[in-house]
């Protein structure tokens, strides 16, 4: 083993959590059961790490192999966000009929992926997994046409194969126009788009963008909210304004969701609008618009916009500006001065 | 304007009835919770979010005998809203039956001019101010104690006491020094 390959290996082995070990060497099947009942996992993290390298040198197992267990990490094993921002982009304009671009499987899709990538770039690792969610895993090592891949800044790349979603993270704005290329033709699609939302956890956005949470929808006659955490529990004790604050409820609810809502942790909106104010006529007079960022932030962004809008701090029925954050399922928006609401539109390139 | 009367309506025997007004609909739950240990005397709580209450509870509201505000003092909305609501009480509720609690006093995140404000509203309208810590059940304990007090007196179920009588002793009453720079 070489040593970019030992440090891949130990920079793993921080990242996993002592008592996920075993059953993560147990899925990754490479070592044999002599070997993990030898592992002792009282042992520090440190030692366990000393010991690992010995069996995988004693294996003679190669960095393609402790990709698969990084692989194995990353998507089943860790859940807090380790890997920094997870994009989402979608894919548009399918050719062919309807059934075509949908009915891509998933050897096909994997043999069109690699190729197509190889053809773009000589020097890449490629890595795909299917896991039980129907969700496709790509794990990537970008090298150049002089140097192997670097395994060190691997891109991981997500998408559900009959929806025209894909989740992206740690892609530099070189590396982009190929993954979306290889994309776009290895799904029989045409273009490929950013879909103006990310967050740190990839289940949250997935969540978001798939509508995977449960929905309020209005009616007429709604019956009891049952996660009232205000009920009254007895007969002395009496709310008055308990019809106001059930509709406040209700209104919240139908905006953003019931129930836990996936977490996302900020919200931009980029205005480009006219400076409006009688009472500052210099700044009215300005013929340019007046570009302005306003950034909500919060550990659960939903969960505290659905809270202002039930306490009665935000007034219901809910601005389209904030609604339209689960309904269009995004986290970034251009407002400008043309259409009404928010409208939105192509994000430059980051970093 | 629909005013909250104090006198218009029969008393229950032996019975308090209480009003607890707070912006954020937080403390007034667990206050309302640790009221209902009180055996000697039935409480009945009614809790708002601000005033004017509803019209259509009118008739099956009883009779309120205290009117608490409840203010948190980090939020300048709590302020704000508890002011609004003063204008729909009738004057008559001001001879004692109307009482000021006051959270977070020790925040360091409060601007001093929030506090000193809360104590001019109170002194000018003869009310007491009662400081309450919230966070721990002991001083939710502690809080519903003072106001079981002062509830027992307003509902005319203490014998020779009279809510004018007690809202002189324990009214708010300001330093004179109150708009002098303080040392911090």
């Amino acid at each position: 083993m070489d040593e970019s390959t030992k440090r891949l290996l130990q920079r793993l082995m921080r990242r996993i959590q002592t008592q996920m070990l075993r059953t993560t060497l147990d899925k990754w099947g490479r070592l044999t059961g002599e070997q993990l009942r030898s592992m002792d996992f009282t042992l520090s993290k440190w030692a366990l790490t000393e010991k690992l390298l010995a069996i995988c040198e004693e294996n003679e197992l190669a960095v393609k192999h402790i990709t698969e267990l990084e692989m194995i990490c990353e998507s089943d094993v860790i859940d807090n966000p380790s890997q920094g921002m997870w994009y989402a982009f979608q894919l548009m304009d399918p050719e062919g009929t309807y059934y075509d671009a949908h009915s891509v499987e998933l050897t096909q899709f994997k043999e069109q992926f690699k190729s197509h990538l190889r053809e773009l770039i000589r020097h890449v690792s490629v890595k795909i997994k299917k896991h039980t969610d129907e969700a496709v895993w790509i794990r990537i090592a970008w090298g150049d046409t002089f140097s192997r891949p670097n395994h060190m800044k691997p891109t991981y790349v997500v998408h559900y194969l009959q929806t025209p979603y894909v989740f992206v993270t740690s892609l530099t704005s070189k590396q982009k126009p190929l993954l979306s290329q290889a994309l776009v033709l290895s799904t029989r699609y045409q273009a490929i788009k950013d879909a103006n939302l990310s967050g740190r956890k990839l289940t949250a956005i997935r969540d978001l963008l798939m509508r995977q949470y449960h929905q309020v929808f209005p009616t007429r006659y709604p019956a009891p909210i049952a996660e009232n955490d205000q009920t009254v529990s007895n007969q002395h004790i009496e709310r008055e304004q308990a019809e106001p604050a059930a509709n406040r409820l209700q209104a919240a609810c139908e905006a953003f969701g019931g129930g836990v809502l996936p977490q996302l942790q900020s919200a931009v909106y980029k205005l480009e609008t006219k400076f409006r104010d009688h009472s500052n006529k210099t700044m009215t007079e300005r013929e340019e618009p007046f570009k302005c960022v306003v950034k909500f932030a919060s550990t659960n962004l939903l969960e505290s916009l659905r809270h202002c809008a039930s306490s009665g701090i935000a007034s219901t029925p809910v601005t389209p500006l904030l609604s339209s954050i689960p309904l269009k399922g995004k986290n970034y928006f251009v407002i400008t001065d043309n259409g009404p609401g928010p409208s939105s539109q192509m994000r430059q390139p980051q970093n | 304007m629909s005013l909250l009367k104090p006198f218009s309506k029969l008393p229950g025997l032996c019975t308090a009835n209480i009003l607890l007004v707070e912006s954020e609909e937080q403390f007034q739950q667990s206050l309302a919770d640790a009221l209902m240990e009180e055996t000697a005397v039935t409480v009945n709580v009614r809790l708002a979010k601000n005033l004017p209450l509803p019209m259509k509870n009118e008739e099956s509201r009883p009779r309120i005998d205290l009117v608490v505000f409840i203010i948190n003092l980090t939020s300048e909305l709590s302020f704000q809203s508890a002011e609004a609501s003063l204008k729909y009480l009738d004057p008559g509720y001001f001879l004692g039956k109307v009482c000021f609690i006051v959270t977070n006093a020790r925040n360091a995140s409060v601007p001093t001019e929030r506090l000193d404000a809360v104590r001019k509203l109170a002194a000018s309208l003869h009310c007491p101010l009662l400081f309450a810590e919230d966070q721990t059940p002991d001083g939710v304990t502690n809080a519903t104690e003072r106001l079981l007090t002062i509830l027992k007196v307003a509902a005319g179920l203490v014998p020779m006491t009279t809510a004018l009588y007690l809202s002189n002793l324990t009214r708010c009453t300001v330093p004179p020094d109150i708009d002098q720079p303080s040392f911090d």
